[in-house]
């Protein structure tokens, strides 16, 4: 594989192609993600999108790309590039649009959808083999109806239907082991705080064909209960503190491209934020806080 | 031009075929599947140059068929009942888009109990959905209908999606004999399609199906399908008249059959309507001034060419082999609606439902209900609706229920 | 018009009479209906087809109320399912069985007031290391029967059937068809087209009310075990397992856990038994057994009928 164009943050463009004036909500970390990607894959693209919060992204008669854009809804957005990609592959093969006029194909969909209603679309897209790209921004809850308990969700989190003093009591679902099963041709996990690992795996991706998979951590200003203007440093804190390792799945094996050198406790990125206020007031609950700590421990044992 | 024995599903995928379609996605489902394994095998043999994908279920398929459709392609697919439904949200979703293609409904009943027959219920299901619905009663209606809702679809005032509905078992798994026009006239007929301004290409950016904040403007997207969903009403005849120069074989919104001195009529759709004009045929023979009437198009509703039809009729018998739980007949309360704002003496109307799950409709019913429209004419005494039910059926009910009601052992 | 019902067994191959026959009627110039009876069954459950030919456009649909001819592919099936092979028959209407019992017999025995024949001994019409075609077979009958169809026509009837199926399928079935053709000439034109009677010779249908019934009765669930035993599928089986109790080890479990269908119960002695009301003689058991203790035989209606029990 060639090496990377992106070598610092002074690679990355300054020129951006995602226009601003949308009704996302300020600070997304979902849409940061979103942006820098978009920057990478380029304008000669159609992103298929799922209902979520990315939904009013093209609200009419405003849109932000500098490329297409088609709303499906919640199930199926993989189903609508499948037939996009198939619908364009038969138009190169019959002559009817030259190989300039061809775009990439990309999901966008929330975690709600990925995690959940879209998981049987988005299995059998790589079962066919579908040459897209799939972003998954995930925020870990139902965002855009006010942040209900996903799949997606993190153990104690609180959120519209865990308002209980103990949270969410699930465990967040492996969705980047449920994907790697099905031995895509790539798939990561990344966040938009981390711009270069962002660049560089979706540069990798590009030159792959057949499903590119990406989950984005996506900090929620929201939904999460932090100030807007924390949304990096908590998707740094996230990766600093292992429970949002950054990893890639290419050829059958998965690589940790930002192993924190040294983990500092769960408990700096949960404290950040208000669905985690819980764990530390009125009193401290130890037990849950341990717990969070013991499984991320637990994962990097494995992981390295 | 050949004529051969196809069956309905048969002649669906030659509908496909001679409309050189370049997409099909599909999913099986009984009394569908023929139709896809069809057009799978023409594909795999090259006799067909086009993709077909199998996606993982109807409400992919749909999605799938509507994206291709968005990106400037021409979509066929095909679906039954239970799927139909599956996919029901993005029949919705997908004809917003306006981006043109055919899908073929074979009918089958809803479930709960699930059935492998015939009714209408999973079709009307989909009426308020934008799609266009023709509804066919021959197996060369079938094959026709295809071409015809190719054309409809993507005429320039109409661009919406088409369902072309035949019955299950009835016409999907019977042969008849059907003419296999010769694809230089098909393409005369049917041109190329150009999907103008819908489709996704490079250098042409389009966002499509975007949502819209506000009740006037989602009134105004919604309300111009209702229009373009109005206008097949008025190219309908022109097209069909082109079909005609084409292949001779005239189709009107309506099918009429010895209507011209008729006093009294059946109006039913679908298949079991040939079994009407057979009525028709033995009641005339018996001093009858009776005939039919079949509404090829269930959307657009064509209310004006029904009450144009049935001006001087005195009684009608509507037959709806589909029935909505707690109103009964649609095609009834429709035709009625179609009636009571019309300004001519409407006849009298008797409800009937009929062939629910594939249930027979015999001669002697056809007859029965000619008989009791003319005596509520005759008394203006209208009868409350009917199911179409006998004794026999009741008791053959009773010795089933013996069984799943009774301890065995 | 002809009307012509063909009744035999999932895997008879009664889809491809009713479509060679139906061919063969177009082929001469008819107007044809042609389709099969799809439902749940399965192979070797009663299965039937019909064909509808005219000279005018036919306006039937679906099963024949009455029909003229009906072929019988199978003669167990009138153990089985005698009244829904018999339905809509008249005295004008004709049977034709593949039956080693006498037509003679059959008419005392179904009541039945049309006539009645039989096919030729099938196994003469194929050569010993064939297998018999029953379905072509039986269309070839059919076509003889109306008498308006050449031999030609049914040759080209069935190869543009079977086409599919390779040369040398379709020359054994050619062969087959052909002689059933030849030795049945007396019986050209037995069949005429039917007329429709008129309005008035119709019976009045007894319509009724639907009556209400709550949830308890008229949802569809069945409040009761094990009821599918009231299904005597033995009736499905062409082949039948026998087990040779000299043979038996008693082993008493191989033969009784492969059964799908648990239609092989041990005895207090160890023994198996087998259930022929419902074994669907898929001879599984016979594949399995270590001791070849079970063989098959041809199913005949007379072994078939006592273990026909109680039919719903």
């Amino acid at each position: 594989m060639k090496e990377t164009t992106f070598k610092s943050l002074k690679n990355l463009s300054t020129d951006h192609l995602l226009a601003s004036g949308t009704a996302i909500c300020a600070g997304c970390g979902g849409l940061e993600a979103v942006k820098i990607m978009y920057d990478i894959l380029g304008k000669n693209t159609v992103f298929v999108n799922s209902a979520g919060c990315m939904t009013l992204l093209s609200v009419y008669p405003f849109t932000p790309f500098q490329g297409s854009w088609l709303y499906t809804a919640m199930a199926c957005a993989p189903a609508g590039a499948q037939g996009i990609r198939d619908a364009l592959d038969v138009l190169l093969n019959k002559g009817r649009i030259q190989p300039e006029e061809d775009l990439k194909v990309v999901v966008l969909s929330g975690d709600g959808s990925s995690y959940g209603m879209a998981l049987s679309a988005t299995s059998a897209a790589m079962d066919r083999n579908l040459d897209f790209f799939y972003l998954c921004y995930d925020n870990e809850g139902y965002g855009n109806t006010g942040h209900q308990s996903s799949p997606a969700t993190p153990h104690a989190a609180r959120t519209a239907t865990n308002s209980g003093p103990f949270g969410y009591p699930g465990y967040k679902k492996d969705l980047f082991a449920i994907w790697t099963a099905h031995k895509p041709a790539y798939a990561a996990t990344i966040i938009g705080s981390e711009p270069l690992d962002l660049a560089r795996k979706v540069e990798k991706a590009m030159s792959l064909k057949g499903p590119k998979m990406f989950i984005a951590l996506a900090p929620c200003p929201t939904g999460w209960h932090f100030d807007p203007r924390e949304t990096v440093e908590i998707g740094k804190l996230a990766v600093k503190t292992g429970i949002w390792p950054l990893k890639e799945y290419l050829d059958g094996k998965v690589i940790h491209t930002k192993p924190p050198r040294r983990r500092i406790p769960v408990e700096e990125y949960l404290k950040k934020q208000g669905r985690f206020a819980h764990l530390f007031s009125p009193q401290r609950d130890t037990k849950q806080l341990e717990e969070i700590q013991a499984r991320i421990d637990e994962y990097w044992a494995e992981a390295i | 031009m050949t004529r051969r024995l196809l069956t309905g599903n048969a002649a669906a995928a030659w509908g496909a075929r001679l409309a050189e379609v370049d997409y099909v996605p599909a999913f099986p489902i009984t009394p569908q599947t023929e139709i896809i394994e069809t057009i799978a095998h023409w594909m795999d043999q090259g006799e067909m140059a086009g993709r077909f994908t199998t996606l993982e279920s109807e409400h992919s398929m749909i999605t799938a068929a509507g994206s291709a459709a968005a990106t400037g392609t021409r979509v066929f697919t095909a679906t039954s009942s239970q799927g139909l439904l599956y996919g029901m949200e993005m029949l919705y979703t997908v004809a917003g888009w306006r981006a043109p293609f055919v899908l073929m409904n074979v009918s089958r009943g809803l479930s709960s109990p699930i059935t492998l027959e015939p009714d209408h219920n999973d079709i009307l299901a989909a009426r308020d959905s934008g799609f266009l619905q023709i509804h066919c009663a021959t197996c060369q209606e079938v094959l026709d209908s295809v071409l015809l809702a190719f054309r409809l679809a993507e005429d320039d005032s109409v661009r919406l999606p088409v369902i072309v509905n035949q019955d299950g078992f009835y016409l999907s798994y019977t042969r008849e004999p059907v003419e296999i026009p010769d694809i230089e006239e098909v393409r005369k007929f049917l041109p190329a399609f150009d999907p103008e301004n819908t489709q996704f290409r490079a250098g042409e950016p389009r966002s499509q199906g975007v949502a819209v904040l506000g009740g006037a403007f989602y009134s105004y997207f919604r309300y111009e399908m209702h229009l373009a969903c109005l206008n097949t009403l008025s190219v309908f005849d022109s097209i069909a008249q082109d079909f005609a120069d084409h292949f001779g074989r005239k189709y009107g919104i309506l099918e009429t059959y010895q209507m011209d001195d008729a006093e009294f009529c059946f109006v039913m759709a679908g298949s079991f309507a040939t079994k009407a004009k057979n009525a028709v045929d033995l009641l005339r023979d018996a001093g009858w001034k009776i005939g039919l009437v079949r509404p090829r198009l269930i959307r657009p509703f064509p209310a004006d060419a029904l009450c144009r039809a049935l001006t001087g009729i005195h009684g009608v018998a509507v037959i709806d082999q589909n029935l909505s739980m707690g109103k009964g007949g649609i095609l009834y309360t429709e035709l009625a609606s179609a009636l009571y704002s019309s300004n001519s003496n409407s006849p009298l109307l008797v409800s009937y439902i009929g062939g629910l799950g594939g249930r027979d409709i015999t001669r002697e019913e056809f007859f029965k209900m000619a008989r009791e429209t003319r005596h509520a004419v005759e008394t203006g005494k209208v009868p409350l609706p009917r199911l179409l039910y006998t004794e026999d059926e009741l008791r053959q009910m009773r010795k089933l229920q013996t069984i799943a009601h009774a301890p065995w052992g | 018009m002809y009307r012509i019902r063909f009744h035999g067994r999932g895997g008879q191959g009664m889809k491809t009479a009713s479509r060679i026959l139906g061919t063969a009627f177009f082929l001469e110039g008819f107007e044809v209906q042609d389709a099969q009876r799809y439902g749940a069954e399965r192979r070797g459950a009663p299965i039937f087809a019909y064909v509808r030919a005219s000279r005018e456009p036919i306006k039937e649909r679906g099963i024949i109320q009455r029909p003229d001819l009906v072929i019988v592919a199978d003669d167990t099936l009138l153990l089985i399912d005698a009244p829904g092979v018999l339905k809509g028959m008249t005295p004008q209407s004709v049977l034709l069985l593949n039956s080693e019992e006498e037509p003679k017999m059959w008419k005392d025995r179904l009541n039945f007031s049309g006539a009645v024949f039989a096919l030729p001994d099938v196994q003469d019409l194929k050569e010993p290391t064939e297998q018999l075609h029953i379905g072509t077979v039986c269309a070839a009958a059919g076509a003889r029967f109306v008498g308006v169809i050449s031999q030609k026509t049914l040759k080209q009837a069935i190869q543009d059937e079977l086409d599919i199926l390779g040369n040398q399928i379709v020359e054994e079935n050619l062969e087959q068809a052909l002689r059933v053709y030849d030795l049945m000439e007396a019986y050209a034109g037995k069949i005429k087209p039917s007329s429709e009677p008129a309005v008035a010779d119709y019976p009045d249908p007894a319509w009724i009310e639907m009556p209400y019934e709550d949830a308890r009765i008229s949802a569809p669930a069945i409040h009761a075990a094990a009821t599918s035993l009231k299904n005597p599928t033995g009736l499905w089986r062409t082949l039948r397992p026998v087990i040779d109790y000299d043979r038996c080890h008693r082993c008493s479990s191989i033969c009784s856990t492969f059964c799908p269908e648990n239609a092989i119960s041990v005895n207090e002695n160890g023994y198996p038994q087998i259930d022929y009301q419902h074994c669907k003689g898929c001879l599984l058991c016979m594949e399995q057994c270590p001791h070849h203790a079970i063989e098959s035989s041809l199913e005949h209606t007379k072994t078939l009928e006592s273990d026909k029990g109680d039919e719903i």
